[in-house]
């Protein structure tokens, strides 16, 4: 009997529409990028919006959906995430693996996967992706994370058809990570600081301009030149539309913000954790940010007796305060899970938006924004025509505690949240 | 053979006497004598008043306008067993083996040590040496995995004699115990800051703590079976080297910095019934009216250092010393280094400028380091029949500018030359 709900459960989750045209009719449609549509019909095809309006004629072909009590919110996105990834933290790639000899310097690129792209390696049967998906996600920002230069990340639909279907950019931007991978020198070659991993970065950066003026002068006039050595990192460097760089506390965010502006690269900070006291350099900086919604809290297996900063004890209290001042001050920022659950996500965004964050702002942070900070807004992000139909499909509102999913659409491709698990009530029933 | 024994009473008897005339005198015991003479005879202080007399053949020193006070005692040294801490054959510190109360420091003390002369040129006439570093410093320490936790007997030493058996003024005046502790934070160079779990941390703590409550149970038990005469008894180095601590003739000497540490410190010497003295205590917290109770003595950490967290006042290592009086701890001052070793007055001087009362600041500077490590009766105040072990000063020696004109130790009026001096005159005169 079990065995038989299990299977019915598989196929149910992963039901997917025939038809490719699909009307959403009379429902109310929270679109984003424009104003609350109280009453309109949604026009689905090819796995894009053909249209939104109300009172538009829906085609004689389309599966019809009576829309009335639900909303349709545009899909949500988790900016960065793993989604999509090996469930165990992304090793740095074989073919890369750490060299024999530690690295003596920057000429031996340490820790350098700039040139990797993660969306040849994402696969769909992550089973991360359908519970995300089931909470209402229809896209990620998938990034490599290991790594000084861990490589290059990729937008990505959370549907389940082939992974080649689901990028819809690569590369979406450079991940970088300042961490000193497991301890410092003694023996594991530069860098073994983080003073060092930035003047890498910043070493890089200098010789991609020689590389590029390089390469060029060769181009223009080979004969009786040498040809320059290729630098896989560097090519790396040079097709990265972004960089990502680790910010959580004050005076990380306050260093990056410099260290950006120095390399002339677009930079989005990601972690803001102690967003709220950086509004006024962030805002003269303009750089976009990715708020991750793992909020600090007391480590649970902590020394009884440690003795924890009024500066922690406040960043513990404070930090959900962040994308309430970010909207505030009118800086664009997005939401990460952060390693978390997707639904460990949404309750971080619900902590939020109870410290000051509207829930216009929230859901903007959940879908435009990330859309906009990666360059993807012309083609996702929100309810317009043309744009690819990821929504969600609700009874209620969509940030509320316990949302009632009706329908999640990837592509133009209708999905079912997960049937509730079973109460102790249902289980007494099956037997 | 006759010739040279006569010598020998010669140079003996030739030991000069002074009569020090016209000076202030702090005995530190008793009330300050102006226009005071002090005599000196046969290394003993035999007079000490307003108006003396000088007997026939004494040297007058005429002292109008100087200060005479006792030599000052830094409580925590390695002087003498380690000359360059990064030179390794210049170390004879920390010796092998978990157990081991037998190692005596005094035994490996080099007399010609460059750090005796630079401590006097600022009016030290004694130190305490410790057979191992101890823990010092705000912050997470060194891991203390693997050192040996009954590290060995500390020596008390005055700075002037031939031999270690001359310097000794207390052989044993000590046995350094390096107490187990919670670490899960650890700082190493280069590996930096390394962290385990509370779990763990106090898995190891426990684990230490069971070996060491096992030691001392060893001892008791080889105290009683040597006093009940035992037919088959067996004499054992390491556990004769205890008798002295389990007879409350030695104190333990326990580097606890923080209440927790002091706590547990406390119990166990209660439990064990042995002396303790605390060693570079800087938060004794709700411990404070303990140690004034129990009349533990403690040897504070270093006045000028950084506060130990975040939150503490600007000023907490300046002023514990006040706060240490205020409460009745009998305290005294250390630089736990050899180097430095010749700032102890300018230490105590900081703890004189927040709020110490100057006769206290002297007292822990000279008769209570000698009480606390039982060689009150011998040194550390101005008073007849003790040793002659004082400084002549042009005015307060815990200012920097005062200048210390002549120092005695023993009666014999050694030279303020050092390294440093030597230095200064050599570069002095370059052409």
């Amino acid at each position: 009997m079990r065995a038989i709900l299990l299977f019915l459960l598989a196929t149910v989750t992963a039901w997917s529409e025939v038809p490719s045209g699909m009307a959403i009719r009379n429902a109310r449609v929270v679109t984003v990028s424009g104003a609350v549509l109280p009453k309109a019909t949604v026009l689905i095809r090819d796995g894009l919006i053909e249209n939104v309006g109300p009172d538009l004629p829906v085609p004689a072909d389309a599966w019809l959906i009576e829309g009335e009590g639900l909303t349709v919110y545009p899909g949500l996105v988790d900016a960065l995430s793993t989604l999509g990834q090996d469930a165990r933290p992304s090793g740095p790639p074989a073919a890369a693996a750490a060299p024999a000899a530690p690295a003596r310097g920057p000429e031996d690129r340490p820790r350098t996967f700039s040139w990797e792209r993660i969306a040849d390696k994402v696969r769909a049967a992550d089973p991360r992706v359908e519970t995300a998906r089931g909470l209402g996600f229809t896209s990620t920002m998938t990034f490599p994370v290991s790594g000084i230069f861990a490589g290059q990340g990729a937008v990505m639909n959370l549907g389940d058809a082939r992974p080649s279907r689901l990028i819809v950019q690569s590369p979406a931007g450079q991940y970088l990570s300042f961490a000193l991978g497991g301890g410092g020198g003694g023996g594991r070659g530069f860098p073994s600081s983080l003073m060092g991993v930035i003047a890498y970065v910043r070493q890089c950066y200098l010789d991609l301009d020689y590389y590029k003026q390089a390469k060029a002068a060769y181009d223009r006039d080979p004969k009786g030149r040498t040809r320059p050595e290729y630098d896989r990192a560097l090519e790396g460097l040079a097709e990265s539309p972004r960089l990502l760089f680790p910010a959580v506390g004050l005076s990380e965010i306050d260093r990056i913000l410099r260290f950006a502006k120095e390399l002339k690269q677009p930079a989005v900070l990601y972690g803001l954790h102690e967003g709220f006291r950086a509004a006024d350099l962030l805002k003269t900086a303009g750089y976009p940010v990715i708020v991750s919604t793992k909020w600090p809290t007391r480590q649970a297996d902590a020394d009884p007796d440690l003795v924890e900063t009024t500066r922690a004890l406040e960043t513990r209290a404070k930090a959900p305060s962040t994308p309430g001042v970010l909207a505030a001050q009118g800086i664009k920022f997005a939401f990460s899970s952060d390693g978390q659950s997707a639904a460990d996500m949404l309750r971080g965004v619900r902590k939020a938006m109870q410290m000051g964050l509207s829930e216009a702002d929230a859901l903007r942070a959940l879908t435009l924004s990330p859309a906009e900070i990666f360059g993807v807004a012309d083609r996702m992000g929100s309810i317009e025509k043309g744009k690819i139909a990821n929504l969600v499909v609700t009874r209620g509102d969509l940030l509320s505690e316990r949302p009632r999913i009706e329908y999640i659409i990837v592509d133009g491709v209708k999905y079912l949240p997960p049937v509730p698990p079973a109460t102790p009530a249902a289980k007494e029933m099956t037997r | 053979m006759k010739y040279s024994l006569l010598l020998i009473a010669a140079l003996a008897s030739a030991q000069d006497s002074y009569l020090i005339r016209n000076a202030t005198i702090h005995p530190v015991t008793g009330p300050e004598i102006a226009n005071g003479s002090l005599l000196i005879e046969n290394g003993k202080i035999t007079g000490i008043g307003a108006k003396l007399v000088a007997p026939k053949g004494v040297k007058i020193v005429e002292a109008k306008g100087m200060h005479a006070w006792p030599g000052m005692i830094n409580c925590a040294t390695q002087i003498g067993i380690s000359e360059v801490s990064s030179v390794r054959e210049t170390n004879d510190t920390n010796e092998i083996g978990e157990f081991i109360p037998q190692v005596r420091a005094v035994v490996a003390v080099n007399p010609e040590t460059e750090h005796i002369p630079v401590a006097r040129a600022n009016g030290l006439t004694a130190v305490l040496t410790l057979p191992a570093a101890i823990a010092t410093g705000g912050g997470p320490g060194a891991s203390t995995a693997g050192q040996s936790i009954v590290r060995g007997q500390a020596a008390m030493l005055r700075l002037d004699g031939w031999t270690w058996e001359d310097l000794a003024l207390s052989q044993s005046a000590g046995m350094l115990v390096r107490f187990p502790a919670i670490q899960t934070v650890t700082f190493a160079f280069p590996a930096g800051r390394t962290e385990v779990p509370y779990a763990e941390a106090k898995r190891r703590y426990d684990g230490e703590m069971r070996k060491i409550d096992e030691f001392f149970e060893k001892c008791r038990r080889y105290q009683q079976a040597k006093k009940a005469a035992t037919p088959n008894f067996q004499a054992d180095v390491q556990l004769e080297a205890m008798l002295p601590v389990l007879e409350g003739r030695t104190p333990l000497l326990i580097a606890a910095q923080r209440e927790r540490g002091i706590r547990e410190a406390i119990d166990f010497c209660e439990k064990h019934k042995v002396k303790l003295v605390l060693m570079d205590v800087r938060k004794p917290g709700a411990q404070l009216a303990r140690l004034a109770e129990k009349k533990i003595p403690v040897i504070v950490g270093q006045p000028t250092d950084l506060p130990m967290d975040e939150d503490d006042d600007y000023d907490a290592a300046y002023a514990l010393p006040a706060v240490l009086h205020k409460a009745g701890v009998k305290f005294a001052f250390a630089t736990y280094d050899n180097q430095f070793a010749r700032n102890l007055p300018f230490e105590a001087g900081y703890a004189v400028a927040y709020g110490l009362p100057m006769d206290a600041a002297w007292k822990a500077l000279t008769i209570d380091a000698a009480e606390i490590f039982g060689v009150g009766e011998m040194t550390g105040s101005l008073e007849k029949g003790k040793s002659a072990d004082l400084l002549l000063s042009d005015g307060d020696p815990l200012e920097v500018r005062t200048q210390i004109k002549m120092l005695f130790i023993r009666g014999k009026n050694v030279s303020l030359e050092n390294r440093q001096t030597r230095l200064y005159q050599k570069y002095l005169a370059r052409p």
